[in-house]
């Protein structure tokens, strides 16, 4: 008789394979109040072409779990040639202390060039972070998930109100899946709190990046991630010069549902 | 075909950013042309013709493209690079497109 979790993987596995949708609200309702290492086996058992998106920062939990599922799990990060020292000393102590199959992603050298050649070093100060992370980070990004069907991510809720409070701890992935490629996320760190985390780190001797010893509590690239101080949202550590009302391109009386090609 | 090019005035009555530079790279792509009709979604006034097509397309983004074919179907494109491959058959740099998708993906933020 098959348990209820391997039924699940078992019918997850052949509506893949026939190419029928996943019903992915069904499974995020029955999965939201599951631990992450249980969201995690769902993913890491229910496909076959999945693998971990790890920054380099306190996400290091998602890799510690799941090589204890899978051990030779794939976990990629994102090279973006501007981490800090630190991260990338860090990265390469995870890369040593699990046997994962870890990959670091680089972007196309042409487009660094250029955006180099045409803009500096620094261009994010002036123009907003979007365009250098766009080459820098999201087409990597985007060339690696076009042969996954699934990832997983460390998003958390209480990471940011604007951005991540109503993260689900499974969804199809709306910025990277195209008609032709369906791509599942799932976040199985969701609904922990960056207490749970940390609880988890010291119990289970997990390594960290050094910088969180000095008030850094989100990573992300030297010259764009800054310490914190104690109570200051989690997020003021990023990208800090941006003017939120700027980044807009909303219709704020439209009051309508998104759609979108 | 017909194609309307929906751009946003902002609350505080400026022009919004990116509705420029999408009208200015139409404008060096000698593009501009193909483009039959400029509507202003002009977010002081709920019922400028723009935030009327929002509303009736269910659209929340600016600038959007409003394509209809000669068949009398309609195609809404909140995606300037998907709609400069798909309607004007374009082939745009990758860049363009990953630093739209940061723009419309807020949320890519966690990257
Ligand atoms: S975080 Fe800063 S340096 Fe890193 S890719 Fe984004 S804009 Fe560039």
């Amino acid at each position: 008789m098959l348990g209820c979790r391997q039924a699940l993987i078992i019918s997850i596995k052949d509506e893949h394979r026939e190419g029928r949708a996943v019903d992915i609200e069904a499974l995020a309702n029955q999965y939201s109040s599951k631990t992450p290492e249980d969201i995690l086996r769902l993913a890491l058992e229910s496909f076959d072409n999945v693998a971990i998106s790890f920054s380099g920062a306190e996400d290091v939990v998602l890799v510690d779990m799941a090589s204890r599922i899978q051990p030779d799990v794939r976990v990629f990060s994102l090279d973006t040639g501007r981490l800090h020292p630190e991260t990338y000393r860090f990265l390469d102590r995870v890369r040593e202390r699990y046997p994962i199959r870890f990959e670091a992603l680089s972007p196309d050298a042409m487009a660094v060039e250029r955006l180099v050649r045409e803009k500096g070093l620094f261009s994010f100060y002036q123009d907003g972070h979007q365009e250098c992370c766009g080459i820098r980070k999201v087409g990597p990004l985007r060339r690696r998930l076009q042969s996954l069907d699934a990832w997983v991510t460390g998003q958390r809720k209480d990471q940011s109100l604007a951005t991540r409070a109503t993260i689900a701890v499974v969804e199809r992935d709306a910025a990277f899946s195209t008609p032709e490629h369906a791509l599942v996320k799932f976040n199985p760190l969701a609904n922990w709190t960056a207490a749970e985390v940390w609880d988890y780190i010291r119990s289970n001797d997990v390594p960290y990046n050094e910088l969180h010893e000095r008030g850094f509590v989100s990573i992300g690239c030297e010259p764009c991630t800054r310490a914190i101080l104690p109570y200051q949202q989690e997020r003021e550590g990023r990208w800090w010069w941006e003017d939120a009302a700027d980044k807009e391109c909303g219709l704020h009386k439209a009051n309508v549902a998104v759609r979108r090609r | 075909m017909h194609i309307t090019l929906v751009k946003k005035i902002k609350a505080d009555g400026s022009p919004c950013r990116k509705c420029a530079e999408v009208v200015d790279r139409l404008e060096r792509s000698q593009l501009l042309g193909r483009i039959d009709r400029v509507v202003v979604a002009d977010e002081r006034d709920p019922d400028s013709e723009g935030m009327q097509l929002a509303g009736r397309y269910n659209v929340d983004w600016a600038p959007f493209f409003i394509v209809e074919d000669d068949s009398g179907g309609e195609r809404i494109y909140t995606s300037f690079f998907r709609f400069l491959k798909e309607v004007l058959g374009q082939n745009p740099r990758q860049e363009e497109e990953t630093t739209e998708m940061m723009r419309q993906n807020p949320d890519l933020d966690f990257l």
